[in-house]
């Protein structure tokens, strides 16, 4: 049998441009399969020459899923270039928005991207393994689920003032401070999307006993884990100290984000635009690490609302202790995330100062530089600027989470194809598990993309001598 | 009287991609409504009972949002996988599994509102051609010369009450 590469590429438009090629031995087993993402820095040129201020609502058009991400690490970027750290109560709003953009995407993605995999299989046939054959087999369940994301959405928009790009972190702090009725009107929603999330809870805890084996065997390996901590190393998504642990479980590093450069280096791959980012001391690849649900799950020690805390200690009995390596457990890290955010709006809400007028702070100390760190819903994400003495964005540097998991995503999709591809007749099923390997990890790739008609997936199949030797279209 | 919207979506940002936002500035002018430079667009014209939506993407929980509209015209770009230069059908539903994206379609985002909400709108598509995705949010000159005519097409819908 002649050697062969098959190619997975979803077509898009700008710059969502990713796709999987799979190299196959002689003997028909995978040789190594790669994934290829187009990197997304026209973005950061695009910055350049922008004042300070504008940053926050010029980043968030980087993606229409995660944009108050973009738009809160923007703003926490602008509190350092301009020396004005936001009043509590402004830090609490923005910690509430970002909860409500945490519940919206961790949501949609366990209900819509992932639930239909889990719910109605890896092999079921495509055309219901999508978000409207959940809805026809669970109408009730799937209503909720729309719900869920639609409170997480209304969060965003009661503070931002619009469902999609806010306009509320401001240097310094926020612009609107939050009324009685609008903390009411929160408030409405919370039993209902805690209900919803424990409901998902039982869901994933109930497919991964009947799928023990799939768990077992779906790209599970080793790496180090990367997230912000509170202290403790308690799970923190909007402020904290990055917390590196290595495979085994110990610690590595403790760091100020506004560090990051001293630790993070990022290694460059002939066959992708996306860099690898990795841990300096030890190199790359030994240096490589995960972020994202399981990142943080892993380098947090607890949680400080009791639900997701006590679904936190579950988690880590999964194994022994050790940091988990399963990558389908990326979808439980989220929805104890889920349950955490969702348990901390009320957190939020309940707290003194939420609808304090005090929101912003006017004093200025500008620095040449700062830098933002949150923890999006799909991990860390870097925000640095350079800025002139006309507070110009002279250099834009961002990290974004799809980077960091960048080497995992092509450890899981090597993994998966080995695992389960064997020889060129590639099934539907095997084609969604490679596919399913990068979706755990959630990345954003073409957010601010669409397109009219089929988004088809392409799967080239070569020879040795890269001579295509058939194509599979597959809307 | 007939409740509608006029739906745009994409990245207003990337040149054409945000075509949908220069036809529904048009439209509103139109119909003697203020525009403004905000990438956002969220305003009702309540005398006609028309609302104007422009959002980067397509979202699920939107599907909810359909249920009080008798008509919905979705305004979008497209890159030349249809011949003609503004392409105008009906929605039918239907879902398009988008792999490794967020990517929703207005098919699916029909699909959804038919199911939660056992009900759809009528629907029309209006995509335009783009020909520059650069990092801008001024359109080609290509697909300037466009915008005239999707709003007409849009235009005759809306009247045709």
């Amino acid at each position: 049998m002649v050697a062969e590469k098959i190619t997975i590429e979803p077509v898009t438009r700008i710059e969502g441009h990713a796709k999987v090629t799979i190299r196959m031995k002689d003997d028909g087993t995978v040789d190594h399969a790669y994934f290829h993402v187009n990197e997304f820095r026209g973005f950061e040129k695009f910055c350049e020459g922008r004042m300070v201020f504008e940053m926050p609502l010029i980043t968030p058009r980087i993606c229409g899923i995660c944009p108050v991400s973009h738009h809160l690490a923007s703003a926490k970027a602008g509190d350092e270039i301009l020396g004005a750290p936001p009043p509590r109560p402004a830090s609490l709003l923005r910690e509430l928005m970002h909860m409500g953009q945490t519940i919206q995407s961790h949501g949609m993605h366990f209900f819509e991207l992932a639930g239909p995999d889990l719910i109605l299989g890896f092999d079921a046939d495509p055309a219901v393994r999508n978000v409207v054959g959940l809805l026809q087999a669970d109408p009730e369940l799937t209503v909720k689920a729309v719900n869920l994301r639609k409170w997480g959405q209304e969060i965003i928009r009661i503070l931002g003032g619009r469902r999609i790009h806010p306009n509320f972190a401001i240097p310094g702090g926020v612009n609107k401070a939050l009324t009685k009725d609008e903390r009411d009107a929160i408030l409405a929603g919370y039993e209902e999307a805690l209900e919803t999330t424990k409901t998902a809870l039982k869901i994933m805890y109930g497919w991964a006993e009947a799928n023990a084996e799939d768990i077992n065997k779906f790209a599970v390996f080793p790496s180090g884990y990367f997230g912000l901590v509170k202290p403790g190393n308690t799970l923190e998504l909007y402020n904290g100290d990055i917390r590196l642990i290595g495979s085994d479980g110990k610690e590595l590093e403790k760091f100020d984000p506004r560090n990051y450069l001293d630790y993070i280096a990022e290694h460059v791959e002939s066959w992708s635009y996306l860099k690898f980012p990795y841990y300096k001391k030890m190199g790359y690849p030994q240096g490589v690490y995960r972020v994202g649900p399981l990142g943080r799950c892993n380098t947090s020690e607890k949680i400080a609302t009791p639900l997701a805390d006590a679904e936190l200690k579950k988690f880590k009995q999964f194994n022994g202790g050790k940091p988990v390596e399963n990558t389908l457990h990326f979808h439980t890290a989220r929805l104890i995330e889920t349950l955490y955010a969702i348990e901390n709006v009320k957190v939020l809400l309940d707290d003194a100062d939420i609808m304090s007028n005090d929101i912003l702070n006017t004093c200025r100390d500008p620095k040449p530089y700062g830098v933002g760190v949150i923890e999006a819903p799909r991990g860390t994400l870097i925000h640095h600027y350079w800025m002139n003495e006309n507070q110009q964005i002279e250099k834009v540097n961002l990290i974004v989470a799809t980077g960091h998991n960048n080497w995992a995503m092509s450890e899981a999709v090597d993994s998966v194809a080995k695992t389960y591809i064997q020889g060129p007749d590639v099934t539907e099923g095997m084609l969604n598990r490679v596919e399913a390997a990068i979706r755990a990890h959630d990345p954003c790739l073409s957010c601010s993309t669409h397109a009219i008609g089929q988004m088809p997936i392409i799967l080239e199949i070569r020879d040795s001598s890269d001579e295509l030797v058939k194509t599979i279209t597959r809307d | 009287m007939v409740k509608t919207l006029v739906f745009g979506y994409g990245n207003a940002d990337r040149q054409d991609d945000g075509v949908a936002w220069h036809v529904l500035h048009e439209v509103m002018r139109r119909n003697g409504l203020d525009v403004s430079d905000d990438l956002d667009i969220e305003c009702s014209d309540e005398v006609n009972q028309v609302d104007y939506l422009f959002l980067l993407q397509l979202t699920p929980e939107l599907a909810d949002d359909l249920k009080i509209y008798d008509r919905v015209c979705f305004v979008d770009a497209h890159t030349g996988a249809v011949p003609e230069e503004v392409h105008v059908e009906k929605v039918e539903l239907g879902f398009q599994k988008s792999p490794f994206t967020h990517h929703l379609t207005p098919s699916s985002l029909l699909s959804i509102a038919d199911t939660i909400n056992h009900a759809v709108p009528e629907t029309l598509l209006v995509s335009v051609r783009g020909y520059e995705f650069g990092f801008s949010q001024s359109l080609s000159s290509k697909t300037s010369l466009l915008i005239e005519k999707a709003a007409d097409i849009i235009m005759n819908w809306l009247n045709q009450k």
